[in-house]
């Protein structure tokens, strides 16, 4: 396994937030920007110590904002880089490259960064309906949205091996419950039932509005080191133990793993690999999840349970506070806050830091004190996966 | 006056568009491999052969998935709703993205046979779509 080598040698040193939610009057770059200032601060490093910058693609600039760009952040920032990249692979690809800048020796402290002004600016996410010229030809045919691309690939599991909102009412109201203790989620007062679950109104059948991640204002970022560094910082050492990535590339609408096995299959297997561990080992999972669905088929390609078991396996609140396997304990995507993939890995980190207050696991959730959390992201469509396993080290 | 959204052919897509606008669905066939693609290519992606010949479907397949929509993205499909839009895979293999039509959103399924019917939407643009298969 080519990564065996690196197993527990990176650390995550620092997470840094923003208010979040519906935060009006700002631009996306401001909250880059904060949530970067905030990183640093909370890793105790200071700015001058940042060699690298790697920045999400931002979308196209809302509410007269400029395009974010890394100069633009590192001009705000006052650093100079060595080392700078933007780049639409997210979390999963930025987690890699940064090990491997870091490895190579091209930079020793590596920050990552999303932020955006998507709720104030009403982003709509189908970029297809909201432009002018449309970028593509299904548009004919009134396709639009990630919402519609995910769950094109969930009809086809429930065709497949039976899922359905059965399962994934489920994992909203487990998701909520962890975001009812979590004072920073967006839904943080909103509880939510299984009747209020089957009320919610369809948005792309089958997906109702609660399959729905959210859409948010605001910024994260966390900053990646080398372990023996992270020592010297002010945190508990969170290393990178496992870390595996794997893209089936092949669009949604051509593919022929809507119901799985995903890139999570392969993904996992090279983590679990590099960490030489299984999944018996894990605690806790932050798992990617744009969609209701995406936690269900991600789950069980990394093998938490088979084809269609996932109804019975998130039974009795399995993955909520308390339960045997938390999940997306801060509320996730779907009721905490979006930030692409940085959402589950900045939860694992702080998690694993225990700093997580009302949430944190342990004595105060009644489950067990985390000393290792699987992560995952997701790219595209099922197009891209990645499965990080965090230590507390 | 059509409103809604319409195919922009490419270098790479015109011929599919072109054989849509003659009501002959086009996909390539690799010369080497006989696998059919689509999306067009300049390549198989199975064997990497450069050459290839244009079929034409036969028009035959079943529903792979599908999804219907309640909200409308774009104002012109806002009349439609709820719509749905589905991948068919073809006989020929392909699957592509369409409309299944002539049937309400809530009778279709997984696997439903359908076969291909044109829609001619303006002067130089007709949509593939499909309905429940009769013979």
């Amino acid at each position: 396994m080519a990564g065996t080598r690196l197993k527990d040698k990176y650390a995550i040193v620092g997470v840094g937030y923003t208010p979040q939610g519906r935060v009006p009057e700002r631009s996306a770059l401001s909250f880059h920007v904060e949530a970067c200032a905030n990183a640093i601060k909370d890793s105790g490093l200071g700015k001058d110590n940042i060699d690298g910058l790697i920045c999400y693609r931002q979308f196209h600039p809302l509410a007269n904002d400029v395009a974010v760009t890394p100069y633009l952040v590192a001009q705000h920032l006052g650093i100079q880089p060595a080392i700078m990249s933007q780049e639409s692979y997210c979390a999963r690809g930025q987690v890699l490259h940064a090990i491997s800048l870091l490895d190579a020796g091209f930079c020793n402290y590596v920050l990552l960064v999303y932020g955006d002004n998507a709720l104030s600016g009403r982003r709509s996410f189908a970029e297809g309906a909201t432009n002018s010229e449309h970028p593509d030809d299904i548009a004919a045919f009134g396709e639009f949205s990630r919402v519609a691309n995910f769950a094109m690939a969930a009809r086809r599991a429930m065709h497949r091996f039976g899922t359905g909102p059965d399962t994934w009412k489920e994992i909203a109201v487990s998701q909520r419950k962890w975001a009812n203790i979590n004072p920073l989620a967006m839904s943080n007062k909103k509880m939510l039932t299984d009747r209020d679950y089957f009320n919610s109104e369809w948005v792309v059948e089958p997906f109702r509005r609660d399959d729905c991640c959210l859409v948010s204002d605001g910024g994260r970022a966390c900053i990646i080191t080398s372990t023996e560094r992270a020592r010297d910082l002010r945190h508990p050492t969170v290393t990178i133990m496992g870390i595996g990535e794997h893209n089936t590339s092949v669009d949604i609408h051509q593919s022929d793993i809507m119901a799985g096995p995903t890139g999570a299959a392969l993904s996992g297997k090279k983590a679990f690999e590099m960490a030489g561990i299984t999944r018996h080992a894990i605690d806790a999972c932050e798992i990617y999840d744009c969609f209701t669905y995406t936690v269900e088929i991600s789950l069980q390609d990394f093998g938490f349970f088979r084809p269609g078991e996932g109804k019975e396996w998130f039974k009795d609140g399995r993955a909520a506070p308390g339960g045997r396997l938390p999940v997306n304990t801060s509320g996730g995507l779907l009721s905490e806050s979006y930030f692409m993939g940085l959402t589950p890995i900045t939860e694992a980190v702080m998690q694993l830091m225990g700093r997580c207050e009302q949430r944190q696991l342990g004595p105060k959730t009644g489950n067990k004190t985390p000393e290792l959390i699987l992560c995952s992201d997701n790219g595209a469509v099922f197009q891209s996966s990645t499965a990080i396993i965090l230590r507390r080290f | 006056m059509y409103s809604k959204p319409l195919p922009r052919p490419n270098a790479d897509t015109k011929e599919f568009w072109k054989g849509c606008r003659e009501h002959e669905l086009r996909f390539q066939k690799c010369k080497n491999c006989d696998h059919v693609r689509w999306p067009p290519s300049v390549i198989c992606p199975q064997c990497h052969s450069f050459e290839a010949k244009w079929i034409v479907s036969g028009g035959t397949g079943a529903i792979y998935s599908y999804v219907v929509y309640h909200i409308a993205f774009h104002p012109a499909f806002k009349k439609d709703l709820p719509y749905a839009t589905a991948v068919v895979k073809l006989a020929e293999g392909p699957k592509i993205l369409t409309n299944i039509v002539g049937c309400r959103p809530s009778e279709l399924f997984c696997e439903m046979p359908v076969n291909l019917v044109w829609e001619d939407v303006s002067e130089t643009v007709s949509l593939p779509k499909f309905t429940p298969f009769k013979d």
